[in-house]
């Protein structure tokens, strides 16, 4: 392997990494908070948001990187705009279309990505300043993060409030469910939990 | 000749995306559009068969003109409960006005002689969630189950379990509940009146 092609290989890696990781969105970056309190309520549809993130940010990411060399300073954030704006319509259009009552349980989030940090981020970090193979990992790599997050978050909430992971119970029929964390301060203490963990975890290694 | 040279040069890449982006999200919209609107006859035939669950089927009767809360002149369908000895159960329509995010769309029913409410239910809203969503939930929409037909008020605090025409808000959502009342009391004595005058109602057989 030449050095170029082990140079491409660790910067690939890299991205991989950051985005799960490093630099994971939600964990790390804090960005995206909107849909990481609101949907975290049950797996599905944080799986869903997930998914439809991981979709835009794919696309967007391909657009933006390949038009990167024509794009004027000035109107670079009304292009991105441009370009989440439609991959966000198509995406809701799909969602409509054959999952109707997980767009009905998203409600509104699902065009609100249009207004998700993490995508407009990427764009203009990543996307506009990189290669397609670069900015195409990153895009799965941190639609990869932000929907792991998503899903560890739900997963939590939905245990603790409901007794059952995807609607299959786990817990005893004894347990009381925590009402609580179907609403919006279970969001809240659970991603206070959540940051908090990964913090310590992060100081411990940096530590070692 | 200069300006137009400068306008070109500078804004030929976001020209040529909005054509390129509007044309994929209408051949996106061509190919799904089918779609939705089936899912959403399914979701109105559902949630009428929710409100009137004496109803073996439902015809849809008459369109009728109804001046909007923007005070537009909208139609709106007419569907006819009917059971299964073949007689009306009740009248269901849809009604629809601003809400506090975007537009509410609700599934009312009444009985055949549009003397009490048998229910609304709520077909498409973007109302916040938490607060103003809440419109779904049955401890409003059963405020107005077997209500008199007749004009709605609301109140901030009261007995939201007692069955009359006032109707207690949803704590936090004050405009969402205000939105839901304002919608019903503009289109029932409109259909109502209509009905009468077409003989729909009045005379139930």
């Amino acid at each position: 392997m030449s050095n170029e092609q082990q140079a491409a290989v660790s910067l690939y890696k890299q991205t991989l990494i950051a985005g799960l990781w490093r630099e994971n969105p939600v964990f790390r970056l804090l960005l995206g908070m909107c849909p990481t309190l609101a949907v975290t309520a049950a797996v599905k549809p944080a799986l869903t948001m997930g998914l439809s993130v991981i979709f835009v940010l794919f696309c967007s990411n391909i657009v933006v990187s390949l038009m990167r060399n024509f794009l004027k300073p000035h109107l670079r954030i009304l292009m991105f705009t441009l370009t989440i704006a439609a991959f966000v319509t198509i995406a809701d259009l799909f969602l409509r279309a054959f999952v109707p009552r997980m767009s009905e349980t998203l409600g509104p989030y699902v065009p609100l990505i249009i207004v998700n940090c993490i995508i407009i981020c990427r764009a203009e970090a990543c996307a506009s300043k990189n290669t397609l193979t670069v900015s195409i990992i990153d895009a799965l790599a941190m639609g990869a993060g932000f929907t792991l997050a998503l899903c560890v978050l739900s997963a939590v909430r939905e245990i603790l409030s409901t007794g059952a992971i995807w609607e299959i119970p786990i817990l005893p029929a004894a347990f009381v469910p925590w009402a609580a964390m179907r609403m919006p301060v279970g969001a809240f203490i659970t991603l206070g939990l959540m940051l908090g963990l990964v913090n310590a975890a992060t100081k411990k290694r940096k530590t070692k | 000749m200069l300006k137009i040279k400068y306008f070109i040069q500078q804004s030929w890449l976001l020209i040529i995306s909005s054509f390129f982006f509007g044309l994929l999200i209408a051949i996106a919209n061509a190919a799904w559009a089918p779609r939705i609107q089936q899912n959403k006859i399914d979701k109105l035939n559902r949630l009428m068969t929710g409100l009137l669950s004496n109803a073996s089927h439902f015809r849809m009767e008459t369109t009728l003109e109804i001046v909007s809360l923007k005070q537009k002149k909208i139609k709106t369908d007419i569907y006819k409960a009917i059971s299964d000895a073949n007689t009306c159960v009740g009248w269901a329509f849809i009604c629809d006005g601003p809400g506090f995010a975007d537009k509410i769309e609700l599934v009312v029913a009444v009985d055949e002689k549009f003397k009490n409410f048998s229910g609304y239910d709520v077909l498409a809203s973007n109302e916040t969630p938490g607060f103003g969503d809440q419109i779904k939930l049955p401890y409003y929409r059963n405020q107005f189950k077997a209500a008199p037909v007749d004009k709605f008020g609301l109140a901030k605090t009261g007995d939201a379990e007692k069955i009359d025409s006032e109707i207690v808000a949803i704590t936090g959502a004050t405009v969402s509940s205000e939105a839901v009342v304002k919608i019903i009391n503009n289109f029932l004595p409109q259909i109502k009146d209509q009905m009468l005058k077409e003989g729909l109602i009045g005379n139930v057989k």
